[in-house]
């Protein structure tokens, strides 16, 4: 079942990053999230597995609060990052998604050169003095995403314009543009191609050494190759919740184990 | 010809060719039931294909010919009769068109004499000029201006004579093809015909027929400005149309006829129409399309829309009786006004036209632009958001710049309308070609001039009517170069973004 082409690089930490007590999720009647509690590691790629329409991507859009943006969607609980409430009065939701990067299922680059994609979120939140500083933000981000060398020469050229693989890459590098604490990815690999998926896994797995990565995805192939720490989600259930290997190898929960073994889905 | 029912022989030929095609429907169907021994599974279609296959041969062959009859018909029969007409007979002054008509309208009245039973087909027949035939006309309620000569009156028998023929001609021909078409039906409807193919092909073939009307009149109208504006510019020098200053229609002739001032008072207006539409139908459609929840944009989109199904004569109207003596309110009437300047005296004027007629254009931008902004996927909010932006950053640095080339679009076919606009400009504008960078003053349009040289008594000989078909073709190809300009650029942005 696991793919271990990937080196493990060791834990170092174990610190909690995201802590969730009793989360519930309504979508007008309908209860998406039932009673979750999970606490994720800082400096670790964590997975969200699941059949369809278990609440891992609603979860996952709980963390940086993009469930806001949906007027019939109404969240109970909390959700503690570095022990801050997220969901209290005083936290501006704005604010929060500086911290909490996102990357999305479709790779969404705005219609701007690859250059004003990345710069976006530093402009809005002023992270540069000058062109000078920005530049070098852009270089940094790009870098990192393992995309620079791609487009180092075409800086200008409009995002939209490059390959399904580089957009997402693209979108990676302007989410780490902000310098997040987080990096929330809602199946950043299901419209890729499988080489385009590799790269990006590479990158995750790098991208652990200085963020708290939070990854919902289908295939359990991914989960196992990328990810220290597993979550299974069923029916709005947190069902299991450990070891990426262990969850493999020996889950605890039946319908886990029915789960990765394909019996149910 | 017999009349039984009094209704024309036409009608009745067009009757007689629907119950043709009623039943070759019929017979078709059953025949082709006949064939494959009544059971409908073994028919290569539905029954019903069969009648309509066979219905169609009977009836549009037959209606065709009937049709493009009856278009040709008075043409020939023209061009025979009018060269028995000799050249004396056409008097000072007056053409051989004028004799023409005379002709016509006395073999009309002698028809209708005849069918009324004033006189019998053989007594009209045998009138003469001598006959007084103004005063029997007369007695059948056809008005003649003058006596009817010799020369006319044989023309007009001649006329009739040629009228009935082909009548009769005509009923025979498109009888014929009827029938025939009906023939041919019937004889290939056999179990193994593929009449559902056929009826596809037919209901192809119509689809194609209304494509090409719409675009074909589209040519026609073209064409017979430019007939028009050709003859303009062989009586009035092309210099003065178009690089001329002054525009001063004289019917006693020698006008100064310049496109420049009309020109200048349309796009004047149309940019100050767009200065108000577009800002404010561009912020409506923002507010509707991103922040108004569905309860209020339920209620104020149709409301929004309701001003785009104002006729435009009451936004003229609007301007004359609110907008125009609002304007001199303020910036008219000396110590009496508002701001008690007097800069303006009339109540049309270039401002008054523009104010209305932005706002007859902001549901057109609005409405327009909320679909553009609507078009912009989702995923690109998601993601600025994501990165931490403001609802408004969003729409300011992502949504607006992804709309922009439809938005850009939708402004000029905005602009398109604005300058094809008549008559809120004919009501708010004024009377007066002049170039003015004055707004408060009344300026006139192309639109207008064109409505007030085309109205009132006219001879078409003159290039002071001509020329409303010149302005008329330059209006036509500036509104159809903006609208070909807003559709490239809305198409090069649909091909970026799907």
């Amino acid at each position: 079942m696991k793919d271990n082409y990937i080196p493990e690089v060791d834990v170092t930490t174990d610190k909690i990053k995201i802590s969730a007590r009793n989360v519930q999720v309504y979508y007008g009647e309908n209860h998406a999230i039932k009673d979750v509690s999970v606490e994720i590691q800082d400096k670790t790629v964590t997975a969200f597995i699941g059949p369809s329409g278990c609440g891992k991507s609603t979860f996952l859009r709980c963390i940086n609060r993009m469930n806001d943006t949906i007027d019939i969607c109404r969240v109970e609980g909390d959700i503690l990052i570095d022990g801050e409430d997220i969901y209290d009065r005083n936290v501006d939701p704005v604010q929060l998604r500086a911290k909490v990067g996102m990357v999305f299922q479709k790779p969404n680059p705005f219609p701007k050169s690859i250059y004003d994609n990345v710069a976006y979120g530093p402009r809005i939140h002023g992270l540069a003095r000058n062109k000078t500083e920005l530049d070098e933000i852009v270089e940094r981000a790009l870098k990192r995403a393992a995309i620079w060398n791609e487009v180092k020469d075409r800086l200008q050229a409009p995002g939209t314009g490059l390959s399904g693989g580089q957009q997402q890459r693209l979108c990676i590098a302007r989410a780490i543009a902000t310098e997040p604490e987080v990096l929330l990815m809602d199946e950043p690999c299901s419209a890729l191609d499988p080489i385009a998926t590799a790269q990006v896994e590479e990158l995750i797995d790098e991208l652990r050494q200085d963020y708290s990565v939070v990854i919902v995805t289908h295939s359990m192939q991914q989960a196992a190759r990328v990810s220290q720490k597993t979550a299974f989600f069923h029916l709005g259930h947190l069902v299991e919740y450990g070891e990426t290997d262990k969850i493999f190898t020996s889950p605890e929960d039946p319908r886990t184990e029915s789960y990765i073994t394909g019996r149910i889905g | 010809m017999s009349n039984f029912l009094n209704v024309a022989p036409t009608t009745l030929l067009v009757l007689a060719v629907l119950i043709l095609t009623g039943i070759a429907y019929v017979s078709a169907r059953s025949r082709a039931m006949s064939s494959a021994g009544g059971d409908a599974r073994k028919l290569h279609s539905l029954p019903g294909y069969y009648g309509y296959n066979a219905a169609m041969l009977t009836a549009i062959p037959a209606l065709f010919v009937l049709v493009i009859w009856m278009l040709l018909q008075p043409v020939l029969i023209q061009n025979a009769v009018i060269e028995m007409i000799p050249a004396s007979a056409v008097s000072e002054g007056s053409s051989v068109n004028l004799v023409m008509s005379d002709v016509r309208r006395v073999a009309d009245g002698l028809n209708g004499a005849v069918k009324s039973g004033a006189l019998t087909a053989d007594a009209a027949k045998a009138l003469t000029a001598a006959d007084d035939v103004r005063s029997v006309l007369a007695g059948t309620g056809v008005a003649l201006g003058s006596d009817v000569t010799a020369e006319v009156l044989a023309a007009a028998q001649r006329y009739r004579g040629m009228q009935s023929t082909g009548q009769v001609l005509m009923t025979a021909v498109v009888s014929l093809i009827a029938i025939a078409g009906l023939l041919i039906a019937l004889r290939a409807t056999t179990k193994t015909f593929r009449a559902r193919n056929m009826v596809e092909r037919f209901v192809l073939s119509l689809l194609i027929v209304a494509a090409s009307l719409a675009i074909l009149t589209t040519v026609g109208i073209v064409f017979s400005m430019l007939f028009e504006t050709i003859n303009f510019f062989k009586l009035h020098p092309w210099q003065d149309f178009f690089l001329g200053s002054k525009w001063a229609p004289n019917f006693r002739g020698d006008s100064d006829l310049s496109i420049l001032p009309l020109l200048w008072g349309t796009l004047y207006i149309s940019i100050i129409a767009l200065l108000v539409a577009v800002p404010i139908g561009l912020f409506a459609a923002i507010y509707l399309s991103e922040y108004a929840n569905s309860k209020v944009r339920a209620v104020a989109k149709p409301l929004l829309e309701i001003l785009a199904g104002i006729p435009t004569i009451v936004y003229g109207l609007f301007a004359l009786l609110t907008v125009g003596p609002f304007l001199v309110n303020l910036f008219g009437r000396g110590e009496d006004g508002i701001l008690g300047v007097d800069w303006m005296s009339g109540a049309t004027s270039v401002l008054t036209a523009g104010l209305v007629m932005g706002i007859m254009l902001i549901p057109f931008v609005s409405s327009l632009s909320d679909d553009i902004i609507n078009a912009v996927p989702q995923s690109l909010r998601d993601g600025s958001f994501g990165l931490g932006a403001t609802h408004s950053e969003t729409i300011r640095q992502v949504v607006l710049p992804a709309a922009l080339p439809g938005i850009v679009g939708a402004i000029l076919l905005a602009a398109s309308r604005a300058i094809g606009e008549t008559m809120i400009v004919v009501l708010g504008a004024g009377a007066i070609a002049r170039i003015s960078p004055n707004p408060l003053e009344a300026m006139t349009t192309i639109t207008t001039r064109i409505v007030s040289q085309l109205t009132g008594d006219t001879d078409f000989a003159s290039p002071e009517t001509l020329v409303a078909f010149a302005l008329g073709l330059t209006l036509f190809v500036l509104t159809l170069g903006l609208n070909v300009l807003a559709l490239y650029i809305v198409r090069k942005y649909r091909e970026q973004y799907e």
